[in-house]
């Protein structure tokens, strides 16, 4: 199971107004940990007004470039992008967890691919990653990048694009596609749009023999890319797809007012066994058992906190507490005793439940 | 750029996601269903058929068996480590169930799974000898080669390319069963083939699960499935019924 790890932030650069790249450094020898495939990304966590908020940002670093990056765009209303871009800085330090994510394809130095990049504002990110590894591992291969922004101010990492242009001289192209800003060409202008697309593999991209097309954007972007690809031969397995920013739900949730959460009566004693190791605790009712558990160092295992996912199941042994909601478990897994400890809340003053039954 | 999209239209427009961190809860319920259910049944099928590999007729028949039972615990290790990224404890995970564990052959369980775990229900029953075990394996092994094709179309795109990348193994299973059954039947065991089949053939027909429209409508909207249940059901009838009457084993549902 992925465990949160400590990193240092080593430095925080601005890229655009809202935009800033993070360099991290693994601590406490999790380096190893925090070795990256292109196109990765790191979950990060951190507790906004006592709420936890998981927050994943790509890696825009080369595999070969020796520091871990991730770019994080600022998203209206969002609490980590906000904090990340206003009051992060040198020195502090973050949790995520080790890389994951299937954003890439395996390299091979002797193959000359030609790769074709869809990004869609801060989607550049995982796409930069692809393209420096890219193009440095595979010396036969080029890349072609179609870049969406809505001006030219909006457009991260802008010149080390120019950089790469000339670094890779022949192997790398970028079209960059304007929303507002008026451009030479007018088919460079607008948004990028399945009709766009195909425009654009008429003259300007040789979508014949594209071999891998990677696409990071918005949703509407995402679909009519890839239908344009479709329609231009290119199938599934041709296609790698990662679907982030306009995605995730950024604001934090406001505690509720927790002034009546000690007062006496609403208290219940609750046992938790996670691990083969028990711990007793004194916490509110008006407190999920995984709360419960998580508040106190214990490392229940979670993912979805909606009741809908069974990963943070556990088991009544004594006690009663009353689930909000059950999407996951059977009846008969009820009937057993089986709670899921995100929507469980004690009922009786004592409460014995173990995560590893 | 700045229009919005729910994520629920965009996966019913073809849409892939590609990371657990925005899947909607209510999907990520039914896929983490769907990987559970792929692990569980391949480590389940996996045990089981360890059990008769010392039985099997010869060298070659024994590394064949031997080579199923690796390829298909490799195949459920490929899924739970996606199942990892949604934060299962994969290490737990492995040891929680005894995957051989099997019940009465003559049980009744129907589509029911077990309290324990998400196999498909087929998994719950045993294998009686050699020449049963490759009879279920080639009746699951068509059907499982179906069931796959179905579920690389699936929307959560790091699963699609695990099930695109396990599909010619679980084919090659299939086909390492039919070699299998071919030589059985040159050594005219052609009675208890013929029980074997007449065995297996409802359990795995099971596995396809109900007709419920409702629930592959929702589903479907989620990009997680595509074709329904009886098409693919009848689809693995006409395969098998194709397969067994090149053996002289008929197909009598």
């Amino acid at each position: 199971m992925a465990r949160f790890h400590e990193l240092e932030v080593t430095d925080v650069r601005k890229t655009i107004r809202d935009a800033v790249v993070v360099t991290l450094k693994p601590v406490n020898g999790a380096a190893a940990e925090f070795e990256f495939t292109q196109g990765q990304y790191l979950t990060f966590r951190r507790d906004f007004d006592g709420e936890e908020l998981r927050r994943s940002y790509s890696i825009c670093a080369g595999k070969d470039e020796g520091v871990l990056q991730v770019g994080i765009k600022r998203v209206d209303g969002g609490a980590f992008s906000t904090w990340a871009n206003a009051d992060l800085k040198t020195g502090d330090r973050l949790e995520a967890m080790p890389p994951m994510g299937s954003f890439f394809t395996p390299l091979d130095a002797g193959s000359g691919k030609n790769y074709l990049g869809f990004a869609g504002g801060s989607g550049i990110t995982p796409v930069l990653s692809i393209l420096k590894t890219t193009l440095a591992a595979e010396p036969e291969s080029s890349f072609t990048l179609v870049y969406a922004n809505k001006g030219v101010n909006t457009i991260m990492f802008r010149e080390e694009l120019e950089d790469l242009k000339n670094l890779y001289m022949g192997r790398f192209n970028v079209i960059h596609i304007l929303e507002s800003d008026a451009q030479e060409i007018d088919l460079f202008t607008g948004l990028v749009t399945e009709e766009k697309c195909a425009q654009l593999f008429e003259h300007w991209i040789d979508i014949e023999s594209t071999d891998t097309a990677f696409i990071c954007g918005p949703e509407p972007m995402m679909l009519g890319i890839a239908s344009a690809l479709r329609n231009a031969g290119l199938d599934d397995a041709q296609i790698k797809f990662e679907l982030f920013a306009s995605a995730q739900p950024g604001r934090a949730k406001r505690k509720a007012s927790s002034a009546e959460d000690s007062r006496a009566g609403n208290q219940a004693q609750m046992a938790i066994t996670l691990d083969g190791a028990t711990q007793t605790l004194e916490v509110s009712k008006d407190m999920t058992v995984l709360d419960a558990a998580l508040g106190n160092a214990m490392d229940a295992p979670y993912a979805c906190k909606a009741g809908v996912c069974s990963t943070c199941r556990c088991r009544v042994l004594e006690g009663e507490v009353e689930m909000v909601a059950n999407h996951a478990l059977e009846d008969y897994e009820v009937e057993k005793g089986y709670v899921l400890s995100c929507q469980a809340y004690p009922v009786t003053d004592n409460v014995v439940v173990d995560y590893d039954q | 750029m700045a229009e919005d999209m729910s994520i629920e239209s965009y996966l019913a427009q073809g849409g892939k996601l590609s990371n657990p961190a925005n899947v909607p809860p209510r999907y990520r319920a039914e896929l983490l269903k769907l990987m559970t259910s792929f692990v569980d049944s391949a480590l389940a099928g996996a045990a089981g058929f360890a059990d008769v590999i010392n039985e099997g007729p010869g060298i070659k028949a024994r590394i064949a068996a031997a080579k199923i039972v690796l390829e298909k615990s490799d195949n459920a290790y490929q899924v739970l480590r996606l199942l990892g990224e949604f934060g299962a404890d994969t290490r737990r995970y492995e040891t929680r169930h005894p995957w051989a564990a099997r019940l009465e052959r003559s049980a009744d369980i129907g589509q029911r799974r077990s309290s324990q775990d998400m196999r498909l229900a087929v998994f719950n029953y045993p294998l009686k000898d050699w020449s049963d075990a490759v009879v279920m394996n080639l009746l699951m092994g068509r059907a499982v080669t179906l069931q796959l094709t179905e579920y690389s179309q699936v929307s959560y795109q790091p699963l699609a390319e695990v099930f695109r990348a396990i599909a010619p193994i679980e084919t090659h299973h299939a086909e390492l069963a039919e070699e299998g059954l071919a030589q059985l039947v040159e050594q005219c065991e052609k009675d208890a083939l013929q029980a074997s089949v007449d065995y297996w053939l409802p359990r795995v027909a099971a596995s396809f699960g109900t007709g419920d429209s409702a629930k592959f409508e929702a589903l479907k909207a989620f990009g997680l499935r595509q074709t329904p249940n009886e098409d693919l059901r009848a689809h693995w009838q006409a395969v098998a019924a194709e397969t067994l009457g090149k053996h002289g084993l008929s197909l009598n549902l």
